[in-house]
């Protein structure tokens, strides 16, 4: 063994590859930081926490007999909130996850691409959530009567895969201000419930205050919502695309200020010893 | 420690509770169950209810008083079971000479006094954006009977908890069944819309009962179940007695099963 010594700070340090960075958290995420991933969990959020959802606000709807208001609508609106348990909720508590098994530490320190590794982290988020709406929008339309369009089958899948997207970004960025936060997962929940009042999918907009509805607009699954409605009802291609544009802009958004945060708050963290604090 | 004799349940129950009452102030991320998400769901329902007249502005105040108390009492005394088996603090909780239903029932009169608490500011903050008075019949009786559907809750939350104790599935079978229980008990709307055959089943729970009877006292020309308030009542009472009395008896074979089994840590 050899007795020579390198000076501190000059170890060489190798880089893994972008894309091993990003399948290897695809893979691991869900089993160490994500919250409610067990597989009791994913069950329960794809299949049974929907339908008794949809039931709850659909007999809601039903007893309030309003015109602007039928269960079909309500269902839909629902069977796409649902997947903020598996986008939102889940994806924000990484960083806590992380602080709660100290392994934060051990990760920014690593030399692991940032961006890549969070990516990787949303892609089972993304799957998941986009299968919790698949399954939501069967009961919608095969228990709560939603009409299909002709045709709709692949604006829908578009329209889902794009929100999903979209939301597990908006997770992440919950995520990244639970840097600087003890938990994340006040922010979670509020975003789970804020969801269902703000983002048309229990009724319309236009029912809110003005400042509520401009709330409501910044939230990717308002446009979510928009799309996958519009795309069940055959809406044409022109306001399909402008809310594709839309809850695509709200993602990308989300992903750069989740990673511009994560600068941020790392360096405060570093400066002020909070790394570990939940 | 074998042959110490237990510390009176009283004293027991106020430490728990103290503890409970800290932990809550600490993480207040309770706010969220028994306050925040409420309020939401009063306030979605409020605005499907708007045009549809002062009484279904009721059933929103209700049912969203009713989740403000199921989420704190509920959430709150079953979660923390499961934060012990997280923190591994349950295992010597369950070795100490005091009785861990004491423990328990610490927590859920905490938990029901902050559910309660809850369910107020529901109720003020509707009455508040409503601009209008709002047609509640018997307002006294109503408060009284307010506080009885949280005690039903709480048997539900002690039942549910000695469940928790043995399984840990507590914190799945909470989040899953939210909204399920929501439904079955009728919370945001009569158990009577719902298809007959599910019927048995919300009879099944106490706030079923105390809820139709809440709504016969509080909401005008309320039609719900067909026996009427007096039967509601007493059918809450019994049921509630029922789930007390079983709480208490499952409380320590549950203990002595997990304890035997060695399972009190399992996550």
């Amino acid at each position: 063994m050899s007795t020579e010594t390198l000076p501190l700070g000059s170890a060489p340090r190798s880089h893994p590859s972008l894309s091993r960075t990003f399948w290897v958290n695809a893979r691991f995420a869900p089993r160490t930081s994500l919250g409610f991933m067990r597989l009791d969990f994913v069950l329960g959020t794809v299949f049974v926490l929907p339908f008794t959802q949809i039931v709850f606000f659909a007999y809601v709807a039903g007893l309030a007999g309003n015109p602007a208001i039928s269960v079909a609508y309500v269902a839909v609106g629902n069977a796409v909130a649902t997947m903020t348990y598996s986008s939102v909720f889940s994806v924000c508590q990484t960083t806590d996850m992380e602080k709660q098994q100290y392994t934060l530490e051990h990760l920014l320190v690593s030399p692991a691409n940032r961006a890549a590794l969070y990516l990787g982290r949303g892609l089972v988020p993304v799957l998941l959530s986009f299968l919790t709406v698949g399954v939501s929008l069967g009961y919608a339309v095969g228990i709560f009567g939603a009409a299909v369009a002709p045709g709709a089958l692949l604006p829908v899948t578009i329209s889902v895969l794009l929100t999903s997207v979209a939301m597990v970004g908006f997770g992440l960025l919950l995520g990244g201000v639970a840097l600087y936060l003890r938990t994340s997962i006040i922010l979670g929940n509020i975003f789970l419930f804020i969801g269902l009042l703000l983002s048309g999918a229990n009724f319309p907009l236009s029912f809110l205050p003005v400042p509520l509805q401009w709330v409501g607009e910044a939230l990717p699954l308002t446009w979510g919502i928009v799309a996958v409605r519009d795309s069940l009802s055959g809406t044409g291609w022109g306001p399909l695309l402008v809310a594709w544009a839309i809850v695509l802009g709200e993602g990308a958004a989300s992903y750069a200020l989740a990673l511009g945060l994560w600068e941020v708050f790392e360096r405060r963290a570093y400066r002020t010893g909070s790394l570990g604090r939940f | 420690m074998r042959g110490t004799p237990p510390p009176p349940g009283p004293r027991i129950l106020g430490a728990s509770f103290r503890l409970a009452a800290q932990t809550f102030v600490a993480d207040p991320q309770w706010l969220i169950p028994s306050i925040v998400a409420p309020v939401i769901f009063a306030l979605a329902a409020y605005e499907m209810y708007r045009g549809s007249g002062p009484v279904l502005v009721l059933y929103a105040i209700l049912g969203a008083g009713m989740m403000s108390m199921w989420g704190q009492t509920l959430y709150g005394s079953g979660w923390a079971i499961g934060q012990d088996r997280f923190l591994g603090t349950l295992e010597p909780v369950l070795g100490a000479p005091a009785r861990y239903l004491w423990v328990v029932a610490g927590r859920v009169l905490w938990n029901t006094l902050i559910g309660l608490a809850g369910g107020a500011l529901v109720f003020l903050v509707i009455a508040a954006t409503y601009h209008a008075p709002l047609p509640l019949r018997d307002p006294l009786l109503f408060v009284g009977l307010f506080a009885f559907v949280i005690a039903t809750l709480a048997t539900v939350g002690l039942l549910f908890s000695a469940l928790f104790v043995l399984t840990r599935y507590g914190g799945f079978i909470q989040n899953i069944g939210e909204f399920a229980f929501y439904v079955a008990t009728g919370c945001m709307f009569p158990v009577v819309l719902l298809p007959f055959w599910t019927t048995p089943l919300s009879l099944l729970f106490p706030p079923t009962w105390a809820l139709d009877a809440l709504r016969y006292v509080g909401v005008p020309g309320y039609r719900g179940l067909s026996w009427g308030l007096l039967p509601d009542l007493v059918g809450a009472l019994v049921l509630s007695v029922a789930y007390a009395a079983a709480a208490a008896l499952l409380f320590e074979r549950v203990v002595r099963h997990v304890l035997a089994q060695g399972t009190a840590d399992e996550y």
